[in-house]
C-alpha cells in the first residue's frame, strides 16, 4: 500500500525521471516494452571495474600543475575549463601515441566480433595523423559541466531495509529494461546533429539514387559536410557507429570505445561522422549486436552486394519507427553474425510482412507512385517525430543524477520526519505521538497484523522505485559509494537532529509586524498560539490548591482529581508494559537489580494511587467522602476496574468497605429512590444505574468473591449500621445486599466457614432481616405493571435461601400482594412475557420451597 | 497528532465529510494524513439533486482545511481508549508548552 493508495504496482520503472536517473529515451522505450530487452551484464563491459579510483596521482599532469604554473591559490572562480584545455594538447598527442602503439587494443567484450574485425585492417596508413586531427571535433564537445558525473555510480541507489525497520519482502526486482548503467550516464549534447532539413535532404537523395548507391561511391554529403571533405565523405555507416558507441561523446569515457570510430575517421579522413539522433536509443534499440560488423566486412572486401544494404539499413535505422517495427517482427536477424550473413532474406521477410517499410532502395522503385509518396511522407513524419524528441530531450541532462539523488533525500528526510522513524514503533515517544492507533491496532489485531505496516508499506513502495536501481549488482561491493547508505544516515542524523534541537517553532524579524511560525508535516503551524505566563500558572496552583482543600465535593475539584487518577494509571499501565522479565536465578544480579528497581517504581506508582483515591480521607460534616464522590461521576466509575487491577488485596477490601459503609450515600442508592408511583428515574439517573452495574458492580463482585465469611458478615453488619431501608429501595443497594449475601450461601455451599464465623453471620442475618422486612413490600419499582424488577426477586431469593422457616414466613406475608398481582398480571400479557414475568417470582418462590405453578 | 492517529484507524470505514461548502460526501475513507487530507472512495454525494456534478465522481481526495464535519462510524471509535489518548495528548502539549 502506498501513502495515498496509489497503484505503484502499476507505476512504469522506465518512464522518463522516475527510477531511471539518466536514460535520456526511456520514454520512448516506453512505446515498445515488449521485445528483446537487454540484460545489463551483457552489455556491460567491465571497464568500469578496471578504473582506478585511487589513481589520482597524476591529477597535476592531467589538470595543470597549480602550484607551479599558477601560484595565485585557487578561488572560487576558478576556470576549470582553461586549465584543462592548457593540457589538452597533451592528452591528445597521448592518444595518438597510444592508438598507434597498440594496434588491436582489448575489446569491449560483450561486442568482440565487432572491433575485432573493425582492427583486422593491420596498421592505419599515413592519413592517419592528417585524419586525426579533425577528430577532436568529435571528442571534445562543449562542457556541460556535468562531465564529472559520467563515471559516478549513480544508478546505486540501494537502500538498507533495516533503515526501515523491516527486511523488504520484495526484493525489488531490477528489470533489466530500468539497468541505467546499460545506457550512458550523460548524453553528449555537442554531437553534431542534423537538422531536419538535413535529414530529410539525406532520405529524398537516397530515395532517388538507388542506382548510384549500389556502385561503392558513398552516398551525397549531408549539408553540414564542409565543402572540403568531399572526397571523403563517411558513409552513413557512422549513423551506426553512433549508437554503437553512444559514450564516445565522454571525455572521460574509457578510451578504447573510440578506436572504431576513430579508425573509421582515419580511414575516411574526415572529421565529423554525421551522426543523427546520436543519443543513444533505449535498450530495445538494435544497439548491442554491432552494426560495425558490415562496416568492417566492408572494409576488408569491399563487395558491391553488400554496400547498398548497408548503406540503406541506415535511413531505416535513422527512423525509429521502422527499425523497431523490423527489430521486433525479426529478432532474429538482429542477432550479431545473422545480420551480414542474411542482409537480402531479412529484407524480404520484413518487406513481406510489413509492406510499407521499405528497406531497400531497390523495392522503393517497384512501388507505385502512390506508395512512394505515402512511404516519403511515412518517412517524413518519422523524421519530424524523431526531431520532436529530439527537440525535447534537449534538456534530458539537466539535472544531473546527483541532483536527483539529492532532491531524493531531502524527500526521504521528510518523509522520515513526518511518518516518523519506523523503527521507533512501539517505544515510548511513538506511543505518545500515536497512542491511539498503535493501540487500537492491537487491539484490533485481526485486521492488521502489526501497527507498522502501512507505513513500512509505504517506505517500502517508496524505496522499491530506488532500489530497482540496484541493476546488475556489479557494484556491490562498492561500499562508500552508496548512496542510498550515505542518504540514510544522512536521514538518520537529520532526524536525530531535528529530535534533540530545541523547538525554536517562531523566528521574529527585525522591523517584521509579525512573528513567523515554522511548520512541518509533524507540527503543522499552530493557528493559535496561546501562551500561557508562569505568572498566571503559579497564581493558580495556589489557589486551586485552596479550592482543594476548602469546597470538598465541588465538582471541578472531583474531576480534576478524577483526572489525577487516571494520569497515575496510565503511568502504572506504562510501567506495566515496561515490566523487566522476573530473574531466572539468583546469579542474574544485574536482572535482579532492574527488577527490584522495577517493583520499588511501581510500589511508588502505588502508593500515588491510592493517595489520589483519598480512600483514607475523612470528609467534612454533611460531605460524602470523597471516594464515594468520584464514583457519582461516569469517568470514575469506569475508573474502577482498571483501578483495582493495579491495587493489592488490602486495598480493595478496603474499598469495598468504604463502598458498602457509604451504600446509602452513593448517588446512585441516594437518588434512584424508587417510589410505588413514580414508573422511571429519569433518563441520566437511568444511565447512571446502568453505568455503575457494569462498570463498579462487576469489580466490587470480583472483590467480593475473595473474602470469606469473617468479611462477608463484617460487611453486612456494616451495611447494617447505614440507611438500609435506602439502600434496598434503590437497584444498585439491592444488587450488593443480593450480592453479600449470595456470597455467603455459597460459602456455605461449598463447606468453607468456621463454626464462630457462622455464628456470627446468623446473628448479623438476623439483625440484618428484621431491619429490611418493613420495607421489602416498598423495593418494587413501579406497580406491578413495570417488569423491570427482577433484582427484587433476586435479593428476596437470596433472602429466602438463608432465612429460616419463620422468616421465610414473614417474607411472604410482605411480597404476598406483589406475587398474587405478577400472578394475575401474567395471565394477560402474552405468553412469552408472562413466562418471564412468572420465572422471576419463581426464583424467590422456589428459594423458600414453593413454585408460583401452586398458586394458578 | 491525536487526530492524525485516530483517523488511521479509520481508514476502510465509512465516513462522511461535511465540507465548508455544504456539501456532504460519504464514502470509504481510504487514507489521511498529517493535514488531515483524506481521501475517500465509492462516493456518494447526500444531496446528490443539489449537486448533480458531483455524480460522476467516485473518489475524491479532500484538503484538509476545507472540512468542516467528520461523520464518525460510532462503533469504529473505542471512547475508553480514546479518553486516554486524548489524556496523553494533553500532557503531551502541556508538557511540550513548558
Amino acid at each position: 500500500m502506498s501513502f495515498f493508495g496509489f497503484d505503484t504496482s502499476r507505476h512504469n520503472p522506465a518512464a522518463a525521471g522516475f527510477s531511471q536517473a539518466h536514460n535520456p529515451f526511456a520514454g520512448l522505450s516506453n512505446r515498445e516494452d515488449e521485445g528483446d530487452a537487454l540484460e545489463f551484464d551483457q552489455t556491460y563491459d567491465g571497464l568500469g571495474d578496471q578504473l582506478e579510483e585511487t589513481g589520482d596521482a597524476f591529477n597535476d599532469d592531467t589538470f595543470g600543475d597549480t602550484a607551479g604554473l599558477d601560484t595565485r591559490p585557487v578561488g572560487k572562480d576558478f576556470d576549470f575549463f582553461n586549465s584543462t584545455a592548457k593540457v589538452a594538447n597533451a592528452i591528445e598527442e597521448e592518444h595518438v601515441r597510444f592508438t598507434r602503439q597498440q594496434p588491436a587494443p582489448r575489446a569491449p567484450q560483450p561486442m568482440p566480433q565487432a572491433p575485432a574485425h573493425a582492427f583486422q585492417q593491420p596498421s592505419i596508413p599515413g592519413p592517419s595523423s592528417y585524419g586525426y586531427y579533425p577528430q577532436p571535433a568529435v571528442h571534445k564537445p562543449a562542457r556541460t559541466g556535468y562531465e564529472k558525473y559520467g563515471n559516478e555510480p549513480v544508478a546505486d541507489l540501494q537502500v538498507d531495509a533495516s533503515l526501515w525497520g523491516v527486511a523488504p519482502k520484495k526484493q525489488p526486482q531490477p528489470a533489466p529494461a530500468a539497468s541505467p548503467a546499460a545506457v550512458p550516464a550523460s548524453t553528449a549534447p555537442s554531437r553534431k546533429v542534423l537538422s531536419l532539413e538535413e535529414v530529410e535532404a539525406q532520405m529524398r537523395a537516397q530515395a532517388k539514387k538507388p542506382t548510384q548507391q549500389a556502385t561503392p561511391s558513398p552516398a551525397p554529403p549531408p549539408a553540414a559536410i564542409p565543402a572540403g571533405s568531399q572526397a571523403h565523405v563517411p558513409p552513413p555507416m557512422h549513423y551506426d557507429q553512433a549508437y554503437q558507441f553512444p559514450q564516445h561523446g565522454q571525455p572521460q569515457g574509457p578510451p578504447q570505445t573510440d578506436y572504431a570510430q576513430k579508425d573509421q575517421a582515419v580511414a575516411h579522413g574526415h572529421g565529423h561522422p554525421v551522426t543523427i539522433l546520436q543519443r543513444p536509443l533505449s535498450k530495445q534499440a538494435p544497439s548491442p549486436q554491432p552494426p560495425v560488423q558490415p562496416a568492417a566486412h566492408q572494409r576488408q572486401q569491399p563487395s558491391v552486394s553488400m554496400q547498398p544494404t548497408q548503406i540503406l539499413q541506415n535511413p531505416n535505422r535513422l527512423s525509429g519507427d521502422a527499425a523497431r517495427l523490423g527489430m521486433r517482427q525479426h529478432p532474429a536477424p538482429t542477432m550479431p553474425g545473422n545480420y551480414p550473413a542474411h542482409p537480402v532474406h531479412k529484407q524480404q521477410g520484413s518487406f513481406s510482412r510489413q509492406p510499407q517499410i521499405i528497406t531497400h532502395p531497390s523495392q522503393l522503385a517497384q512501388l507505385s507512385e502512390e506508395e512512394k509518396a505515402a512511404y516519403l511522407e511515412q518517412e517524413a513524419k518519422r523524421a519530424k517525430r524523431n526531431h520532436k524528441i529530439f527537440l525535447m530531450s534537449r534538456d534530458n541532462g539537466i539535472m544531473t543524477p546527483q541532483d536527483k539523488s539529492f532532491v531524493t533525500r531531502i524527500q526521504l528526510q521528510q518523509l522520515v520526519a513526518a511518518t516518523g522513524n519506523p523503527n521507533e514503533h512501539g517505544t515510548d515517544e511513538s506511543l505518545a505521538e500515536d497512542f491511539y492507533y498503535q493501540v487500537h491496532s492491537q487491539i484490533q489485531g485481526s485486521q492488521r497484523q502489526n501497527p507498522n505496516q502501512p507505513l513500512n508499506n509505504f517506505a517500502q513502495t517508496y524505496l522499491f522505485q530506488t532500489g530497482s536501481r540496484q541493476g546488475g549488482m556489479r557494484r556491490q561491493h562498492r561500499g562508500p559509494e552508496n548512496h542510498m547508505q550515505r542518504m540514510e544516515q544522512q536521514v538518520q542524523r537529520a532526524v536525530e537532529a531535528a529530535k534533540n534541537k530545541p523547538k525554536n517553532k517562531q523566528l521574529v524579524i527585525e522591523g517584521s509586524l509579525g512573528k513567523i511560525s515554522f511548520s512541518n508535516a509533524k507540527t503543522p503551524k499552530p493557528l493559535l498560539n496561546i501562551k500561557r505566563t508562569d505568572n498566571t500558572g503559579e497564581a493558580h496552583g495556589p489557589s486551586s490548591a485552596q479550592k482543594h482543600v476548602a469546597h470538598d465535593g465541588d465538582r471541578k475539584t472531583d474531576l480534576r482529581s478524577i483526572e489525577r487518577i487516571y494520569t497515575t494509571l496510565m503511568q502504572m499501565e506504562d510501567h506495566d508494559r515496561n515490566m523487566p522479565p522476573p530473574p531466572t536465578n539468583d546469579a542474574d544480579t544485574e536482572a535482579i537489580q532492574t527488577f527490584v528497581t522495577w517493583n520499588s517504581e511501581a510500589q511508588i506508582l502505588n502508593n500515588q494511587l491510592w493517595e489520589s483515591l483519598r480512600v483514607h480521607d475523612h470528609p467534612d460534616n454533611g460531605h460524602v467522602h470523597p471516594f464515594i464522590a468520584l464514583l457519582s461521576y461516569t469517568k470514575g466509575m469506569k475508573a474502577m476496574q482498571r483501578i483495582s487491577r493495579h491495587l493489592t488485596h488490602e486495598q480493595r477490601t478496603t474499598i469495598f468497605t468504604l463502598i458498602v459503609v457509604n451504600l446509602d450515600s452513593l448517588e446512585v442508592v441516594r437518588n434512584a429512590q424508587v417510589t410505588p408511583e413514580a414508573m422511571q428515574l429519569n433518563a441520566a439517573m437511568r444511565e447512571n444505574v446502568e453505568l455503575f452495574s457494569v462498570a463498579v458492580m462487576a469489580t466490587l463482585f470480583n472483590i467480593l468473591n475473595e473474602l470469606d465469611l469473617d468479611l462477608v458478615a463484617g460487611m453486612l453488619g456494616l451495611v447494617c449500621t447505614r440507611n438500609v431501608d435506602v439502600i434496598s429501595k434503590s437497584r444498585i443497594g439491592a444488587s450488593m445486599l443480593t450480592m453479600i449475601l449470595s456470597r455467603a450461601e455459597i460459602i456455605k455451599h461449598g463447606g468453607g466457614g468456621s463454626e464462630p464465623a457462622w455464628r456470627s453471620w446468623d446473628m448479623t442475618h438476623t439483625r440484618f432481616f428484621d431491619l429490611i422486612e418493613p420495607s421489602l413490600p416498598h423495593t418494587f419499582p413501579g406497580p406491578v405493571t413495570a417488569s423491570d424488577d427482577i433484582y427484587v426477586w433476586q435479593l428476596l431469593a437470596a433472602l429466602g435461601i438463608g432465612a429460616s422457616p419463620d422468616q421465610q414466613q414473614r417474607l411472604v406475608l410482605a411480597v404476598k400482594d406483589r406475587v398474587m398481582d405478577t400472578v394475575a398480571l401474567s395471565k394477560t400479557l402474552p405468553q412469552d412475557l408472562a413466562a418471564q414475568r412468572l420465572q422471576n417470582v419463581n426464583l424467590f418462590m422456589r428459594s423458600i420451597g414453593l413454585d408460583v405453578e401452586l398458586l394458578q | 497528532m491525536l487526530f492524525f492517529s485516530f483517523f488511521k484507524t479509520l481508514i476502510d470505514h465509512e465516513v462522511t465529510v461535511e465540507l465548508k461548502n455544504d456539501i456532504q460526501i460519504r464514502g470509504v475513507l481510504k487514507s489521511v494524513d498529517q493535514y488531515l487530507n483524506i481521501k475517500l472512495d465509492n462516493i456518494q454525494v447526500l444531496e446528490e439533486i443539489k449537486y448533480p456534478h458531483m455524480s460522476a465522481v467516485k473518489n475524491v481526495f479532500i484538503r484538509g482545511s476545507v472540512v468542516r464535519y467528520v461523520h464518525l462510524p460510532a462503533n469504529a471509535v473505542d471512547v475508553p481508549l480514546l479518553e486516554d489518548a486524548t489524556r496523553r495528548e494533553a500532557a503531551n502539549q502541556a508538557g511540550k508548552g513548558k
